[in-house]
């Protein structure tokens, strides 16, 4: 007889939300007519997501350990779960959009027609289009959510395969340049499928030293052992290439502009906000539990990786000619300045990191919105020129974009600034002096090519055949407006959000 | 503890040994059989001789189950399963030896090799002589099996729950990726093509390819009776042969022709 683990059904309610409404997703798939499935789905994905963030604030709080150890519900695990709640619902209003003045849906009728076809430039002219992307987004969703909240590496490893999968086949799913979309999905398979042996490789080493995948228990082993850290350390390096692989940090951000250049608009918003949260959820849940007090192991590397992603995102970003990418590379610098506060070790470092996530999701989200709505023939037209005098055509959405260009450069008064204070302090208050001031350093390079994208829309003449811009649909508004408000509250009066932060930044365990 | 535990814990046992320094080399070479074949089928069986050889470690390591699942999981059923879409999507080999950035392939090679070095090194070190423990506990109670069974449905609960996840998603990717959805309007029953074949000119059959042609191959046409090709008997898919110019009938057939 064996006594089956208790489970805290309250605790894991946010998880639970957003599983059931992929799960219900799939039947809706199977079940519902093709004509109503795009607004149940819809319904099923904003229920659950928004029934996670309501059970995150209702739950908000609770500290413990449930079903033998497995999920950690503590300030972070919740912290990170709200944003990314947040962030998916305001993502799926992105993925949901198909008003006609935006070209209709993202996403191809039907995937598995070849390209370039008689069939496929029949479907073009259809309107449906493949509606399984919403239970594939609340997967990634809650997959997200447990990787951030596992306090066990073996949990941790199903919840990144359980949140990669659902992504790459969303990068693939683009209704125009196909190709391109497919080409994405291919190479974040195929780069994320490495990584992720890289990490469970790193999970069997750990295992071999401690004896077990729990956080807590690799600590303990650690700590005071006469064994060899041979294992111990060559397993940290393996588990920290998966993680840093998909945060998109360099060395490992290779795969970064392509996909997100390749993949529909609206899967890049999410996969560059809620990916990054859940992946620098993960990364402090492993350091600071279990590796905390052998942080002489991690922080030199993650000091010099942190020295490499900065310089290699803001400066690769001056180069590029193309939104999407260049957004891509300052999404590759950003998690370079996350970094500089993720190596303090300290509840600063914990509470800054968890705040910076926030502001950047949010912003990042609202970037990717208004690069959907400026479009030409072909769909969105991507090439910088074309965004010359963008001001001239339509003042608001130009004002908006520079909001949150202006928001990714940290200026004062936005909630990039907010962030970047609070992780350069928690860096300098752990004598990272060096780093603080490498990111001071990327951060004035990086505000010179956003800027370069503000001057470029109010001080050039409109291009003679420029793209036009999109009366954004209803879904797109909401989303626009929730980013637009949240990113100058947060820069305007932090202090709510900052004190949540700080009183959320305790694990359990 | 009893003598064999401690004999296991401390040493291996000759049978052990034996068993390793036979099957060690015949696995390590059909890891390097299966990177260095041309052929991917070729690949393809190394692989499944390495993962036999793995199986075989892990009955002598006693983890019956886990050599059970080795042999029949991933011997028996992936790999099989891998030799079908080798077989289904052709298996020359085709790759690219044009190399997009020069010298790559030389500087992956050393990479390779001395990261494989370092961290092999490394592991060799760190598990040397290091005993062997946490045997004993894992089979105590019901053996190998019964202990799995038990983590698995308390301690890995939520793991083997969350894999269900996983899979649905796997399944609807392939749905997604490999299903194309037919229009009801498009789909034509045998009813509706045997109407039409019977409103049109030709109710009959139509000639296969190769008949009373020189060649039964399935690219030759047929010949109608002036010698000449019957359009309508070219197989699709595929290019028709050109055939020879029609042979000259005129002249009287010689009779009685020696065999």
């Amino acid at each position: 007889m064996i006594d089956s683990p208790s489970v805290s059904y309250t605790g894991l309610s946010p998880v639970l939300f957003v599983l059931g409404a992929a799960l219900v997703g799939v039947l809706v798939e199977a079940f519902v007519p093709r004509a109503y499935r795009w607004g149940v789905q819809l319904g099923v994905a904003l229920a659950g997501t928004l029934g996670a963030l309501i059970s995150v604030i209702l739950i908000a709080g609770r500290n413990e350990l449930t079903l033998s150890r497995a999920v950690a519900v503590d300030g972070p695990a919740l912290f990170i779960e709200g944003t990314l709640a947040l962030l998916g619902v305001l993502s799926l209003l992105l993925l949901a959009e198909r008003s006609p003045d935006m070209g209709g849906s993202a996403f191809v009728a039907q995937a598995a027609v070849p390209v370039g076809t008689v069939r496929d430039r029949q479907l073009a002219t259809l309107t449906y289009s493949q509606t399984e992307v919403f239970p594939l987004a609340t997967f990634a969703l809650a997959g997200m959510m447990i990787f951030a909240a596992s306090n066990n590496l073996l949990v941790m490893f199903v919840a990144l395969e359980v949140l990669s999968l659902p992504l790459y086949l969303m990068a693939g799913l683009g209704r125009r340049r196909r190709l391109l979309s497919q080409e994405a999905a291919l190479k974040y398979f195929l780069l994320g499928a490495f990584t992720s042996a890289f990490f469970l490789y790193g999970l069997a080493l750990l295992y071999g030293y401690a004896g077990t995948v729990d956080l807590r228990g690799i600590f303990d082993q650690a700590a005071g052992s006469e064994k060899s850290d041979a294992l111990f350390v060559i397993g940290l390096a393996f588990l920290v290439v998966g993680l840093l692989f998909k945060a998109g940090v360099a060395p490992f951000h290779a795969w970064t502009p392509d996909v997100y250049q390749g993949a529909p608009t609206s899967v890049t918003a999410f996969m560059a906000s809620c990916t990054k949260v859940a992946a620098f959820g993960a990364i402090i849940r492993v350091l600071y539990v279990g590796f905390g007090n052998n942080d002489w192991t991690w922080r030199p590397v993650l000091y010099g990786v942190a020295i490499v992603t900065l310089v290699v995102g803001s400066v690769l970003a001056l180069t590029q000619t193309d939104v999407k990418r260049m957004l891509a590379y300052s999404s590759i610098a950003h998690a370079g300045f996350i970094l500089t506060g993720t190596i303090a070790n300290s509840p600063a470092g914990l509470s800054s990191t968890l705040f910076y996530l926030l502001t950047y999701g949010l912003t990042t989200v609202g970037a990717f919105a208004v690069v959907m709505l400026v479009r030409d023939a072909d769909g969105e037209a991507g090439h910088l020129s074309q965004w010359a005098g963008l001001a001239k055509r339509s003042p608001l959405v130009a004002a908006v974009f520079s909001l949150f260009l202006l928001a990714l450069a940290g200026i004062p008064l936005t909630s990039g600034f907010t962030g970047k204070f609070v992780v350069f302090r928690a860096g300098l208050e752990a004598g990272a002096a060096p780093l603080v001031v490498i990111a001071l350093v990327a951060s004035a390079i990086a505000a010179f090519f956003y800027l370069r994208v503000i001057v470029l829309m109010y001080f050039s003449e409109p291009a003679a055949d420029g793209p036009t811009v999109a009366v954004p649909g209803l879904l797109t508004t909401i989303s626009l407006a929730i980013a637009t408000a949240a990113t100058v509250l947060l820069g305007v009066a932090p202090g709510a959000v900052l004190d949540l932060a700080d009183r959320a930044a305790l694990f359990v365990g | 503890m009893t003598e064999g535990a401690l004999l296991a814990a401390e040493a291996v046992s000759t049978g052990e040994a034996v068993t390793f320094w036979i099957v060690g080399p015949v696995a390590l070479a059909g890891a390097l059989g299966m990177v260095f074949s041309r052929n991917a089928i070729h690949s393809a069986l190394w692989l499944v001789l390495t993962m036999l050889g793995l199986g075989v470690f892990y009955f002598v390591q006693q983890a019956p189950f886990l050599g059970v699942v080795q042999i029949i999981v991933y011997t028996g059923a992936i790999m099989i399963l891998f030799l079908f879409v080798l077989m289904l999507v052709g298996r020359e080999s085709s790759d690219s030896v044009v190399e997009t950035l020069r010298g790559q392939r030389q500087a992956a090679i050393v990479a390779g090799v001395a990261f494989a070095a370092l961290v092999g090194a490394g592991i060799g070190r760190a598990v040397y002589d290091a005993p062997v423990v946490g045997l004993e506990e894992a089979t105590a109670d019901g053996g190998n099996v019964v202990a799995i069974a038990r983590i698995l449905f308390t301690d890995y609960l939520f793991a083997f729950e969350l894999t269900s996840a996983l899979l649905i998603t796997a399944a609807v990717g392939a749905m997604v990726l490999a299903h194309v959805e037919k229009e009801p309007s498009e789909r034509r029953t045998q009813k509706d093509l045997s109407t039409a074949r019977y409103a049109s000119s030709r109710p009959g059959t139509l000639t296969g390819p190769g008949v009373l042609a020189t060649s039964n191959s399935l690219d030759t046409p047929a010949i109608l009776a002036d010698g000449q090709p019957a359009a309508d008997s070219a197989a699709t898919g595929i290019e028709m042969r050109e055939l020879p110019p029609v042979p000259d009938h005129d002249t009287t057939p010689t009779k009685g022709t020696p065999r």
